[in-house]
């Protein structure tokens, strides 16, 4: 065995005894020895990602997807470490091509990599519906502050008594008005949260991601699907005999249901 | 992640329980484990056999639900007896292909288990254990799912 890889083992060894701040010494090493090998720099980004040093995760991995550019755990890690410096964009990016890449070769870690694809679409949700709502209170006050000046504006040339508890009154009017309506769109947002049947896997019951059919014309998450065939090659409906070369993916409703999700991501942990 | 799917799917069928709620005669006593459930169940119409009583069914999530079965069995308590059916043993085994690892379907849930139970005990009128139960019931160590049941006689 190669220095590199004797270090690669020992650096294992200290992972999962734990100790990620000596596996990432032994893999540093490692890659000194042998500065080519995809596999040190994913091993590297794994234990940084438990020590959370997201950026030096984000190199590893970019290396790693420099020489290896299928890397399927290159993809998975660098999504999370985007996901935790909140790059949501580029996360969802990487969960996705790490999906597609363990849907292709039936990885084990497509479950995981679902989940993860489903985090990264709530939370890129989540942070788009703060920013809506912070400039929805941005726009109100900056209305309200239009229509007190506007009042000032005309008291200030108005001596009549009768004429000015007329502007006050229209604009107290105007004020409540306006708020009332941002009021109401806001409600109208909290309004009952459901998500519907159809986009619904039935045996993870999680919104689906990358739905598949079967021969009976239901649809079910792939991942979890694959779960089932590897231990019962059957239908779930009906127990007929049922291979994962038999399914097909459902491409409208893996449509329908990202569309839902984009505008409905908290959805994703319903 | 077999975990994580056991505890997301079991608090959504809690939720979707909390919601919608559960079909007459089934009744949720102890839903907030993610592992072990406890549902009261009757029967429905007038069946002697069952008539006014109330059965009690405990369900236990593995960790790998519902990729396999539950483990369902009935309690045996005085004011919760096991009912008389020649597919329940007198321990609280109950023998129905549904919760065997052949017959289970991820699709499942226990709400549908429920209701098999007590269309089981709905439509049989025949006051008796199974063939063997005292011999059963004595010697059994295995885990429910993983017995080879035979059915004595599929017209139950």
């Amino acid at each position: 065995m190669s220095k590199s890889l004797q270090l690669k083992e020992e650096g294992n060894r200290h992972f999962q005894a734990g100790d990620y701040i000596g596996a990432d010494g032994l893999y540093s090493k490692a890659i000194i020895a042998d500065a080519k090998n995809p596999a040190l720099y994913t091993n590297r980004a794994m234990a940084r990602l438990k020590l959370g040093h997201w950026e030096s995760v984000i190199a590893d991995c970019q290396t790693c997807l420099a020489l290896s550019p299928q890397n399927m755990k290159a993809h998975y890690y660098l999504a999370q470490a985007q996901l935790s410096i909140c790059d949501y964009d580029s996360a969802l990016e990487n969960a996705l091509a790490a999906h597609k890449l363990c849907a292709t070769t039936n990885d084990k870690s497509l479950g995981a990599v679902t989940t993860m694809v489903l985090r990264c679409k709530k939370d890129r949700w989540g942070d788009r519906e703060k920013k809506r709502l912070r400039m929805e209170r941005e726009v109100e006050d900056r209305m309200l502050a239009l229509l007190r000046k506007d009042r000032d504006d005309m008291l200030a040339t108005e001596g009549d008594e009768t004429e000015r508890s007329i502007i006050e009154e229209e604009t107290n009017q105007h004020m409540a008005l306006l708020s009332s309506v941002f009021e109401a769109a806001r409600a109208q947002n909290q309004k009952k949260r459901e998500v519907p049947d159809w986009a619904i896997d039935d045996i993870s019951f999680d919104i689906m991601v990358d739905p598949v059919i079967t021969k009976t014309g239901k649809s079910y998450e792939r991942a979890t699907i694959m779960e089932h065939l590897r231990r019962h090659p059957s239908d779930p409906l009906t127990r007929e005999p049922l291979s994962a070369a038999d399914l097909r993916p459902n491409l409208a409703l893996r449509q329908a249901c990202e569309e839902f999700l984009d505008q409905n991501g908290w959805a994703a942990d319903w | 992640m077999a975990t994580s799917m056991r505890t997301k799917r079991v608090a959504k069928e809690r939720q979707k329980i909390d919601k919608y709620g559960l079909p007459p005669g089934i009744e949720l006593v102890d839903g907030n484990d993610l592992k072990e459930w406890l549902f009261d169940i009757r029967v429905l119409d007038n069946n002697p056999l069952y008539n006014d009583k109330v059965y009690q069914l405990k369900f236990v999530f593995s960790e790998s639900y519902p990729i396999e079965p539950p483990e369902v069995t009935f309690v045996d308590r005085p004011a919760r007896p096991v009912p008389m059916h020649p597919h329940i043993y007198s321990n609280g085994i109950i023998c129905l292909d549904l919760l065997g690892n052949q017959g289970w379907s991820p699709v499942q849930s226990a709400e549908s288990v429920c209701m098999s139970i007590q269309s089981m005990l709905t439509s049989n009128n025949k006051n008796e254990r199974p063939p063997g139960d005292e011999e059963f019931v004595r010697g059994n160590k295995q885990r429910p799912r993983d017995i080879e049941f035979l059915y004595h006689d599929n017209t139950v």
